[in-house]
């Protein structure tokens, strides 16, 4: 048994600690569930993340590898005693943007304080250097990076400088407005939470891509164990025990019954205490597999994986214009290509975790997420309850890039607290965070287009299946994205693509930054290449002829007001001819390094594909004179809330400082859709805007005053003044609403589209963004490698609300999409662990250069388009096409590992 | 996940260790730095009944000079090992090994006799003590033996080490530094990762430019690191020429037999080594003196 030690002691933050080691008890086990530093956070258990780096004696190292009865006698610091050490790197973070969902960011701290103590004004090469371990999927690094070198210059803490004044928050480079705890290790993330009295639950998983299963005697084994654990299987759902992100889609069971159609699906649920569950042998757990015959990417097929789905083919998307066919027929020029690309994870660096309990009549679910409402209707779905006896409070999300849309631990920890009245906890391990959740689609995709002798685009065809895995997730949402944007930003009279979602028994593939978009845009741009190449015309040119402008039909038939595609690529070509001339020079000497410059565009509609996806925004004052806005647009780092509450506070007139915010509790604020499809900016955006808009007209309505009258918040007294005369509405004296408001307003806005006909023609979205980006390479034609030396990112946001978190999404889009295009490969059962699925870190990143444009979309508030998608689409193609041109070399299946560069250099010699 | 339960000890000296050893034999596993067995406890991956924490020897935390050998306890971490004097001047090919492993954190904790012990295929400290042929140090209760790096390291994740063993030292020949020079040139897919292939050279020079003494190491083409002896004996042929490093690696390529591995096939991890150990001989060469012939 692990026996607790004598007495230990450590130093925690300067403060002498008593702790009770055990053997094989990790020192952040201790600071998070023995002493409450929750702020330590752990993302991996194996050293591969950083996540949980402290320092020990002063020297930064992984607390999940370090047994805790190693600190007996030392002196630690956490993140939650780094205010008193290095108090303006914590500002500093904030200032640069370091942090975005924050779940890294104690450890970056930690690493970061543990270098300046030695090294106060340190280089970049020292900064990474000294933070390599530590990994963020969110950032793409380099306001990290500016952020420990610049904090030596950082202001004294406490000198806050005055935010925008009213009416100048939308455009202003503000710092997150829900910044503060992510850096001081406050921020309560699914796991930081643990209510009194609450029992763990693990799961039961498939170890097989495809089982039959039987359960033994589950009470026996539950019964032999040397403490009182519960177990739950299927036959314990009260309600429906299926679960999916689509009504008409729903196939997922929260825990399979008799069958298994991908690893890491899970058959039960074992519920205890933490310590009862640590002593059982899971090894020991009474089920029998019989594997089945599996198949898990699209290489052959396999028997029906769900009834009803002939084939496997869980759906296809068809867009048609034209005559494709003809079109290609009589074009000067051709280009095919067939393009394969991998399961890609999100790895996000926080696994699923969350805690559910019993609140009167109603069940209480506080998870990671992005969608707390179909969240809370799923669960309540599983559980037969009715929806508003699941209340789901969103715990801070550490990350989530799509597959936090989708349930996950939900109705299992729901499901054991129903069973056992007592609070629950489930915190996925790494492993079963990535075998078990969803992936970006692996696509084998097939294009072919043509243009004639001036280069103009005259058609083409475009035919991918993807392997959306075992389960629908969003896999019907992509393959009917796909074929609307496979044609790019580009004017295409005759089009012709299709999109199948097949599926395997890999892992579901779902939502993931683009929804298939990113891999279509490989097929397109790369060909786009060929063509300028036959056609003899520059390959940026070549783009520019054939761009968007207003009053041009999209594939669909559709004519957006607005597009901005021109002016982007037309951002890019100073940049353009200068890497072209250097790239040039430099490849004079023959050496083996070659260097190379691609460019690539992207559109993205913002939103449902033509379906409705409403936000509805909440704001009020109270009368103590608080201004409340109700912000239910998750925020997972990318900075919903900060700009949502741009966005209201200048429709509003009161500065944006003054705008308390209220999360996305279900019970709370009124539904804000999922944040998914870069929606949130505009559609809750444009809600927001219009409820403090509404807000203002009622404000105005009641003093008597103008539409120019300026508004001001001092106490309880709202001033509406003009340079005529001022009046007070004393606030006290005004009734309080049912929400607690003494003025309030509520809007709903729904983006107007119109659905796809059978051809896809229709107008699928109210509103697009658009983008292009250049990579320029380095390539090393003897080992295959290939460095990105950097990117420069030009963005059509119609309105930069807020310029910081902008280039924020732009720097992480970028290193996702780097990612995709040179490392990237998740293989089921092979690669469930962050040492051998690699996602970029900072030595891997480019310098990063990112221009926005502002071309102002007629629906989008305030002339607001959405990003967050947008950025990672073109970054994979421009690399392609910079490898092709600084080698030759055609590289047709993704990602585009050393050995893969290094024989299509051959192929191309 | 966590751990499997087990005992716990904390000797305060080699021979309490080497008597726990005997006492609990195959059942017990030694700590040391914890920055591989630690995840593969935390994972389950191992499970032993007792763990013994080595971390208060601290009387096998050194690097001692002699006149002609370097010896370094075993518990030496790796961010020692990188900015040692003694090391940083008579075994340079080690400091820059030791600074290449992993990141900054696992640098702190990490060591040298964890390190081979654990003896993964692709680690740059097995590599750099077969390649400069290193004497490993084990303890038990019945006394002390040494045995040279490349018969310790036996296949994968293999050594030649008795239950009731312990490795307390590394002892490195201290080589000759004058014309001396040495290279290390590892292949990983991103930096701080464990190299997918590596190779290590040390080679002296005599006066007239003509190599002296040579040894050449591969990691990661084999279960485990290795010389390429029958490639070290220097030709009569004068000072190499300008095909000479290339030439080498060509034909140490051709005496590698790879494995093929997802994402990596063998041809390709051939091509690895002859471009990495290529590169090392430059490296080497040119450290070593300009030539003379």
């Amino acid at each position: 048994m692990n026996r607790p030690f004598g007495k230990c002691q450590m130093r925690v933050n300067g403060a002498e600690t008593p702790f009770a080691a055990a053997p094989g008890r990790r020192l952040s086990e201790v600071l998070r569930e023995d002493l409450g530093l929750t702020g330590t956070k752990v993302g991996c258990d194996a050293g591969d993340c950083g996540a949980c780096t402290v320092l020990l004696d002063g020297a930064a190292v992984c607390a999940c590898l370090t047994p805790s009865v190693r600190a007996d006698g030392a002196e630690v610091v956490t993140v939650e005693g780094l205010g008193a050490l290095v108090p303006r790197l914590q500002r500093s973070f904030l200032r640069h943007g370091a942090a975005q969902c924050g779940i890294c960011t104690p450890g970056m701290l930690v690493a970061a304080a543990g270098l300046l103590r030695g090294t106060p004004a340190p280089d970049r090469a020292e900064v990474e250097e000294a933070l390599g371990g530590v990994l963020c999927r969110c950032t793409g690094y380099a306001k990290i990076v500016d952020a420990v070198c610049d904090s030596a210059f950082e202001a004294d803490p406490g000198e806050a400088s005055p935010g925008p004044a009213a009416g100048a928050a939308v455009g202003a480079r503000l710092e997150r407005l829900d910044g503060g705890p992510k850096v001081t290790g406050a921020e309560m993330y699914g796991a930081d939470h643990l209510p009194e009295g609450a029992l763990e639950v693990r799961a039961i998983r498939s170890p097989h891509h495809a089982a039959r299963f039987a359960l033994g005697d589950v009470a026996a084994w539950a019964a032999a164990a040397p403490a009182p654990v519960h177990v739950f299987t299927a036959a314990d759902i009260p309600g429906e025990n299926l679960f999916g992100t689509i009504p008409v889609f729903v196939d997922q069971p929260a825990l399979a019954e008799a069958h298994v159609r991908q690893r890491g699906e899970a058959v039960a649920i074992v519920v205890g205490e933490t310590a009862a569950l640590d002593a059982l042998d899971f090894a020991a757990f009474p089920v029998t597999w019989q594997p089945e015959e599996a198949v898990t990417d699209l290489s052959a097929p396999l028997p029906d994986l769900h009834a009803g789905r002939p084939g496997n083919e869980l759906i296809r998307g068809v867009v048609r214009c034209g005559d494709a066919i003809m079109a290609l027929a009589g074009a000067a020029h051709v280009a095919e290509v067939t393009v394969d690309t991998a399961y890609v994870e999100h790895a996000y660096i926080e696994p699923e975790a969350g805690t559910a309990w019993i609140d009167g009549d109603t069940l209480v679910i506080r998870a990671c997420t992005q969608a707390p409402v179909m969240d809370r209707d799923e669960t309540a779905k599983v559980l037969g309850l009715p929806a508003e006896r699941v209340r789901v409070i969103p715990a801070a999300t550490g990350g989530g890039f799509g597959a936090k849309l989708d349930l996950s631990l939900q109705p299992l920890i729901g499901l054991a607290a129903l069973k056992t009245g007592r609070p629950c906890r489930m915190v996925y391990s790494r492993a079963e965070s990535m075998a078990s959740t969803t992936k970006r689609h692996p696509a084998r995709m097939t294009g072919r287009i043509g243009c004639d002798t001036a280069g103009r685009v005259t058609g083409m065809t475009f035919d991918g299946d993807f392997n959306t895995g075992a389960y629908a997730s969003w896999g019907p949402t992509v393959a009917v994205r796909v074929p609307v944007h496979a044609s790019g930003p580009y004017r295409m009279e005759h089009y012709h693509a299709v999109a199948r979602a097949m599926h395997t028994n890999g892992p579901a593939a779902g939502a993931f930054r683009g929804f298939g978009v990113p891999q279509a845009a490989l097929v397109q741009e790369t060909l786009f290449d060929d063509l300028a190449r036959a056609a003899g015309i520059d390959r940026l040119e070549f783009r520019l002829r054939n761009a968007l402008v207003d009053g041009d039909r999209t594939v669909c038939g559709q004519r957006p007001g607005g597009i901005g595609i021109r002016d982007c690529l037309v951002a890019l070509s100073v940049a353009w001819n200068r890497a072209l001339a250097e790239a040039a020079a430099f490849n004079e000497a023959q050496g083996v390094v070659r260097r190379g410059v691609g460019v690539a565009s992207c559109w993205y509609g913002c939103g449902n594909t033509g379906l409705p996806n409403p936000s509805t925004v909440r704001v009020g004052i109270t009368a103590a004179g608080r201004l409340v806005l109700h912000q239910g647009a998750m925020d997972i780092g990318q900075g919903a809330n900060t700009v949502v509450a741009q966005l209201c506070a200048d429709a509003l007139g009161l500065p944006v400082g003054q705008v308390s915010l209220v999360d996305g509790d279900t019970a709370k604020t009124p539904d804000c859709g999922k944040t998914s499809a870069s929606r949130q900016t505009y559609v809750t955006g444009k809600a927001a805007m219009l409820a403090g808009r509404a807000l203002r007209g009622t404000i105005l309505a009641m003093s008597n005053m103008g539409e120019d009258a300026a508004l001001s918040l001092e106490g309880d007294v709202l001033r509406v003044h003009d340079g005529r005369g001022s009046r007070d509405i004393r606030l006290a004296d005004l009734p309080v609403d049912a929400h607690g408001y003494v003025l309030a307003a509520e809007e709903t806005y729904d983006p107007p589209t119109v659905g796809l006909d059978a051809d896809g023609q229709g107008e699928p979205y109210a509103v697009y963004g658009y983008g292009a980006q250049m990579a320029e390479v380095e390539v090393d034609t003897a080992l295959g490698t290939v460095k990105v030396r950097r990117m420069t990112a030009a963005h059509d946001l119609g309105r930069v609300v807020n310029p910081l978190l902008a280039e924020g999404q732009v720097e992480g889009g970028i290193a996702q999409g780097l990612g995709m295009a040179l490392m990237e490969e998740y293989v089921p059962g092979r690669t469930e662990n962050l040492h051998d699925y690699l996602i970029p870190t900072f030595g891997d990143m480019p310098e990063i250069r990112s221009i926005f444009v502002e071309k102002p979309d007629p629906e989008g508030p305030m002339g607001v388009k959405g990003l967050g998608e947008h950025v990672l689409i073109p970054t994979a193609p421009a690399i392609l096409n910079a490898i092709r041109h600084a080698t030759g070399a055609r590289i047709t299946r993704l990602p585009a590992l050393p050995h893969r560069v290094l024989a299509a250099i051959r192929a191309a010699r | 996940m966590k751990p499997v339960a087990f005992d716990y000890q904390r000797p305060a000296s080699v021979e309490d260790a080497v008597a726990l050893l005997q006492a609990h034999g195959r059942s017990a596993k030694l700590l040391s730095g914890g920055q591989s067995l630690g995840p593969m406890l935390n994972m389950r991956l191992v499970r032993p009944e007792v763990v013994i924490d080595l971390n208060d020897l601290l009387e096998l935390d050194y690097v001692r000079e002699a006149a002609d050998v370097i010896e370094i306890g075993a518990l030496t971490r790796h961010h020692r090992l990188a900015t040692a004097p003694e090391i940083l001047r008579a075994l340079p090919l080690l400091a820059y090994a030791a600074a290449t492993i992993g990141h900054f954190a696992i640098r702190q904790r990490g060591t040298i006799g964890g390190s081979l012990v654990h003896a993964d295929p692709a680690a740059q400290l097995p590599l750099v003590a077969v390649t400069l042929a290193a004497e490993i140090v084990l303890r038990s209760a019945a006394g002390t033996r040494s045995i040279p790096a490349a018969d310790f390291l036996q296949n994968v994740m293999t050594v030649d080490l008795n239950e009731d063993e312990m490795v307390v030292a590394i002892r490195f020949p201290k080589p000759s530094a004058a014309k001396a020079g040495w290279g290390m040139r590892l292949f990983s897919r991103r930096r701080g990762d464990f190299a997918i292939v590596s190779a290590a050279v040390w080679l002296r020079r005599n006066p007239d430019g003509r190599l002296a003494d040579m040894r050449l190491g591969l990691g990661g083409v084999a279960p485990v690191p290795f010389r390429l002896h029958d490639l070290e004996d220097p030709d009569d042929e004068g000072a190499p020429g300008e095909s000479w490093a290339s030439d080498l690696a060509g034909q140490a390529a051709q005496r590698v037999e790879p494995e093929d591995a997802p994402g990596l096939p063998a041809v390709y991890r051939r091509e690895l080594a002859c471009n990495l150990l290529r590169g090392a001989l430059t490296d080497a060469l040119s450290l070593a003196g300009e030539r003379h012939g």
